[in-house]
């Protein structure tokens, strides 16, 4: 006979609906547990904390603003890994893809100052101009990677990585050589006013960069729900065999998701200096590359997910920020949340291999009674 | 006399599949008992619960009357009992001795290795079986007769008293299975106890003093082989009455659809694995293409679907030339190709079922200038490919991968023959399937032919080339031996040619026996 | 200054030195992760490893005076933390890259926030206790070799000795054989009898070891200070090192070597007046990472079976 323990291994893992929400709620109530203790040492009360940074990210007009400023770049991001992760391309170099993208947007818009090479654009034209040399630089940067992996099969997470340091010196020249202001700062110029993205929330600084990013989730979802390409990408992300079979070249989509997830990414750090910070300086952007990704995972690589699961890092993010300012707890607190939120969520999968028996937990042994958490047999 | 090895109850489940359902065995020493039963009747798991790769619900196992907990194969080891597995479990870049070393660590033993002498063990143990192997080899250099050869001395060498054998002739020609045979029964003679899975009736009558047929997960009967024959251990097997053959239409073919011309491919390592095949298949005739399994069948069937490369050579499907057009085409120009492997090449398993009707064939399903995918009509042919092949369940939206054997290979295969092509290619189509699934492949494949389809089948199993061809081809190391019809075939002329020998070269009838 | 001065054997001597010296975190690190990948797991996660190991040890190091103190306790917050990594990819058989990354984040964040907890939030650079260097009697007043090889901290020596100790391990004994198994036919090596998730849980630990004392080397036994950025990539240079050596011990202290040689470039050549943006140089071993991983450079055979997750069913 089989001795009925608490925790009672399964054969097979459950997959029901409602087992996946029960182990979600679990991991993240515990990784939130985890995150309090760190504002114990700062003598602020973990509830109140939580609660605080809702109210701050989604409870004030002002706050929503800065939340949905902090969202759009992630938001790119994630649609970035989207379509990359899912077509077998595990790219983990958007860090890069913000600089080069916000490098190669303030390159054109100060080609559009008065003095410039171009000089003054209709709105429109200019738009289109820098959204599209933006998001072919980025595309171009992440396509070299693509290509070192689509044609001799390099290793993308390694060279990915080590490209977002080769942008990080990149700008770092820009902005102390060729570009930089007048003065001593690493930063260039201030973009002229007629670059800069609408407001879209009166009372906010919320700019137009976020209806961009939710135009282009519905687009990736699109691309990769209905049409040849998206189902091209994603066979031959999930079986590069059975896509040769089937006669897709996986060199070519690697590269092609390379491009597109570059030039995702590259939007980031477009919207981040046409509508947040109006130039091109040191530290653009930072973490932003890596905490889209995780905001992507938690979005399971689903557009409507990682738009949700962006919205939500970022509150939490302006929350955060608050904070430091009122009670000294540093804002890094929220990477450490943000991290351990996925983590846990990843790891609460080995509990589908578990049930739980609440008749031993209270001491019942009179017929099993298992707390079966489906809706179905 | 106390049996060697005893099972008693043994019982184990799968979520809900009952694997092994209160089984009995017993096996005596010095014996050669065989474990008949089709796939998945629970022969393997019975064994890898006997070497601890895997623990039972409920049952006792006895080794010489002591009752043993075995939970690991160290365990088992340290009983003497040691398993082969139906793939090799060799570990390539490593030399012979170093496979054989691997893991043993005796008690109170160096941490050191020292691979000069077990190398001189190993020779020493080689010879005395009649296992010939060169310790120092790399084993990703040695045959498949060698490779088993070192799986042996594995066994041995860790003084391994019963050996368990799983299918270990399905990558063996007729004569490297009679060597193999030669050494079993010598082992047998030298107190060796041999326990052998399969589910070929033949080897169960040549080699086995007694066989344990079983079924569903059931133990059905022991028998002294002695005292049954073929046709009722496969009763006991299936369950019922086996049609052994199934009635072929008489050939009906003509003009000829697919031609071969000296035909040289490369592998993946570089190695000239095709060199200079000439065939040619008609409308309406099954060519069957028997050989063991890595003569370069599968690059063949690849090539001609321009999967591979093509160094050398044409390809001519009704009189086009389809050499050198991209892989994406060939479907367009009425070819159609079933692979080897249904679960990792032939389909996407965490993809729908619907979706993966359509691998291959996207654009047939598509408008706006082949860009967006027409969900309807990919539905539709879904449906119809499901009713018409019955597949199980009939769930559009299910992972491909939940599927069984069977019911996958019938979507692989209804999704090849649905786009109506004038050839089809198949490679291993009954692979792993149960004689149900396997019937059902093989009548489909008939069908084809009587409509007129050109059909170039690749099979390791004899008896599935001699059940369907019209003519057979056979090949070894990249060369064809000889193409001869099938109602001429003769078992060991074939098993000759796929051991290297050609057909100008057989021995007549008459000449020996 | 011109080019002529490039030859001196000044300039040799000392880039040669420098080159010795800035490899070595980075070495150790390799060796470390050598074991983790022929068991069969990639383990990302070296990068917060390291930084976990530098935090670590200035901490104990700055507030109690011991630099000895703050290594034992990198190496126990390392084995610590990838204990946890371990599970997450052995047992759990997470993604390893994604498992990795994430990790990674996590470090940096908590690292950050421990600095800011315990020195509040301007901290500026303070310098903890550190190992000094040791010049061996003799040897080091050689003219040439004595400053390039025997002047160096004791950490670069362990690192070298390491070095051939990983080699014994890995090629002549018997774990070592287990080890290598378990990486290229996890299967094979389960039904010889070997442990494979207690072969793996053991490689990851090493590496996390090794990662998190390659972090105490760089704080304790070269910079002094700890920053946010300290690590920069280090721990992926690692990860390329390992492979351009071909997991072999002896072949990663080459590239390593090679790697410490540009990073090196940027500290002698600075001392020209030469018109390179600074950023160039300080790109160089990630541009030479670059190259090794492209693919260009050939194919390299790893470990059959890693990032693979063994599940015995």
């Amino acid at each position: 006979m089989s001795k009925a323990s608490f925790l009672e291994r399964r054969q097979a893992p459950k997959e029901s609906i409602s087992v996946t929400i029960f182990i979600t709620a679990l991991a993240i109530i515990l990784a939130l547990l985890f995150g309090s203790l760190l504002f114990l040492p700062f003598g602020v009360d973990p509830f109140n904390a939580y609660s605080t940074m809702v109210e701050l990210g989604f409870g004030t007009l002002r706050g929503i603003g800065y939340t949905l400023i902090k969202a759009t770049p992630l938001i790119f991001v994630g649609l970035g890994t989207i379509f990359a992760w899912r077509s077998g391309f595990f790219y983990l170099g958007f860090e890069g893809t913000i600089l080069i993208g916000a490098a190669a947007a303030v390159w054109i818009a100060l080609l559009t100052d008065p003095e410039g090479a171009i000089g003054p654009l209709p709105r429109l034209l200019f738009l289109l101009l820098v959204f599209l040399v933006s998001f072919v630089a980025g595309g171009i940067w992440a396509g070299i990677v693509g290509v070192m992996r689509g044609k001799f099969g390099g290793n993308e997470v390694i060279l990915s990585l080590m490209m977002n340091f080769v942008a990080l010196f990149l700008v770092n020249y820009l902005v102390s050589g060729p570009l930089r202001a007048p003065g001593d700062l690493p930063q260039t110029p201030r973009i002229p006013q007629a670059t800069i993205l609408d407001f879209i929330i009166p009372g906010t600084r919320a700019h137009s960069g976020i209806l961009l990013a939710l135009f282009a989730a519905i687009v990736v979802w699109f691309v990769l729900r209905k049409t040849t390409i998206g189902y091209k990408q994603i066979v031959a992300g999930l079986s590069p065999r059975a896509a040769w079979y089937g006669g897709i070249n996986v060199g070519n989509r690697v590269i092609l998701a390379a491009f597109i997830g570059g030039g995702l990414g590259a939007m980031a750090g477009m919207v981040e200096v046409l509508g947040v910070h109006f130039r091109l300086l040191d530290g653009l952007g930072e973490g932003t590359g890596f905490v889209g990704i995780v905001a992507a995972l938690l979005g399971k690589l689903h557009s409507i997910g990682v738009v949700i699961a962006s919205i939500l890092y970022a509150g939490m993010e302006v929350g955060a920020d608050v904070m430091q300012r009122r009670s000294g707890v540093p804002s890094s607190v929220i990477f450490v949340i943000q991290s351990l939120i996925v983590l846990f969520i990843l790891a609460s999968d080995i509990l589908r291999y578990y049930r739980i028996n609440l008749s031993k937990l209270f001491g019942n042994d009179r017929g099993k009674k298992t707390l079966e958490v489906d809706s179905s047999t | 006399m106390v049996p060697y090895i005893e099972l008693r109850n043994i019982n184990k489940r799968f979520s809900d599949v009952n694997a092994n359902d209160h089984v009995d065995l017993s096996v005596n020493m010095g014996e050669i008992h065989a474990l008949l039963g089709e796939n998945g009747a629970g022969k393997s798991t019975l064994m890898n619960i006997l070497y601890g790769l895997d623990y039972k619900d409920e049952g006792e196992i006895f080794v010489q009357g002591q009752f043993s907990d075995i939970r690991t194969p160290s365990d088992a080891i340290a009983l003497g009992i040691g398993m082969i597995h139906q793939d090799f479990m060799l570990i390539p870049p490593f030399t012979v001795t170093e496979n054989v070393v691997v893991g043993l660590d005796e008690e109170g033993s160096s941490p050191l290795l020292d691979l000069d002498k077990a190398a001189r063990s190993i020779k020493a143990l080689s010879e005395q079986h009649g296992l010939d192997v060169d310790p120092h080899a790399r084993v990703e250099h040695l045959s498949v007769g060698e490779e088993q050869r070192v799986e042996i001395l594995k066994l041995l060498f860790r003084n391994a008293k019963l050996l368990i054998l799983d299918e270990p002739t399905a990558v063996l020609t007729p004569q490297e299975a009679e060597g193999l045979f030669e050494v079993l029964r010598s082992l047998a003679d030298n107190d060796h106890t041999i326990i052998f899975i399969t589910h070929k009736l033949h080897e169960v009558m040549n080699i086995s003093d007694r066989v344990t047929v079983m079924r569903d997960g059931k133990a059905i009967d022991t028998l002294k082989t002695e005292s049954t024959n073929p046709r009722e251990l496969a009763m006991k097997m299936v369950g019922r009455e086996v049609v052994f053959h199934i009635d072929k239409n008489l050939r009906k073919s003509g003009e000829c659809v697919l031609q071969i011309e000296n035909l040289h491919v490369d592998d993946d390592t570089g190695y000239h694995k095709v060199q200079g095949v000439s065939l040619d298949v008609h409308s309406g005739e099954i060519l069957g293409i028997a050989g063991v399994d890595g003569n370069g069948q599968s690059e063949l069937a690849q090539a001609l679907m321009n999967l591979r490369p093509i160094k050398e050579g044409n390809i001519i499907v009704n009189d086009v030339d389809v050499t050198n057009i991209s892989s994406s085409l060939h479907r367009s120009a009425g070819m159609a190709y079933v692979p080897a492997d249904r679960r990792k090449v032939g389909s996407v398993s965490e993809l729908s079922v619907a979706l993966n009707t359509i691998l291959g064939n996207i654009n047939h399903y598509t408008t706006a200038g082949n860009l967006i995918i027409q969900d309807l009509q990919v539905r539709e042919h879904a449906e119809e490919l499901v009713e018409r092949f019955d597949v199980r369940p009939p769930n559009l939206t299910l992972d491909a991968g939940k599927l069984s054997g069977g019911n996958l290979q019938k979507v692989v295969l209804g999704r090849e023959i649905m786009l109506e092509p004038s050839l089809l290619i198949v490679e291993q189509p009954s692979r792993g399937l149960d004689v149900g699934a396997t019937e059902y492949v093989r009548r489909q494949l008939l069908a084809e032919r009587d409509r007129g389809t050109a059909i170039f089948l690749i099979s390791a199993e004899l008896e599935e080339i001699l059940a369907l061809s019209d003519r057979i081809a056979i090949i070894y190391e990249g060369e064809i031996m000889g193409v001869i019809n099938s109602d001429e075939a003769v078992v060991e002329a074939i098993g000759l040619m796929m051991g290297g020998t050609r057909f100008k070269d057989l021995p007549s009838k008459g000449d020996d026996e | 200054m011109g080019l002529e001065q490039l030859f001196t054997s000044a300039f040799l001597i000392t880039w040669l030195a420098a080159s010795v010296r800035l490899a070595g975190p980075v070495l150790l690190a390799a060796l470390g992760e050598i074991f983790d990948e022929l068991g069969g797991i990639l383990n990302i996660g070296i990068e917060g490893t390291i930084l976990f190991g530098a935090l670590t040890s200035f901490l104990i190091s700055f507030l109690i005076g011991n630099a000895w103190l703050g290594i034992l306790g990198a190496i126990i917050v390392g084995i610590i933390s990838n204990l946890f990594l371990a599970w997450m990819y052995i047992t759990v058989r997470a993604n390893q890259v994604v498992v990795g990354i994430i990790f990674n984040l996590l470090a940096l964040g908590l690292t950050s926030y421990t600095f800011r907890a315990v020195l509040g939030t301007q901290a500026r650079p303070q310098k903890a206790t550190m190992i000094e260097t040791l010049d061996i009697p003799i040897l080091s007043d050689l003219p040439f070799f004595g400053p390039v090889f025997f002047s160096h901290s004791i950490f670069l020596y362990i690192t070298i000795a390491l070095v051939f100790v990983s080699g014994f391990v890995l090629y002549r004994t018997k774990f070592g054989l287990k080890l290598r198994a378990v990486g290229e036919h996890p299967r094979a090596a389960d039904t010889a009898g070997i442990n494979v998730m207690k072969m793996r849980y053991i490689g990851v630990m090493i590496s996390g070891a090794a990662a998190s004392l390659a972090g105490a080397y760089l704080v304790l036994g070269q910079l002094g200070i700890f920053r946010d950025n300290i690590v920069s990539g280090r721990g992926f240079i690692a990860l390329a090192i390992v492979i351009f050596g071909r997991w072999n011990p002896y072949k990663a202290a080459l590239a390593a070597l090679v790697f410490g040689a540009a990073d090196a470039l940027q500290l002698s050549l600075q001392i020209f007046a030469f018109k390179i943006p600074p950023q160039v140089l300080l790109s160089l071993p990630y541009f030479l990472t670059i190259l090794a991983m492209s693919g260009l450079m050939g194919k390299a055979v790893q470990p059959a079976a890693l990032l693979k997750p063994y599940n015995k069913n």
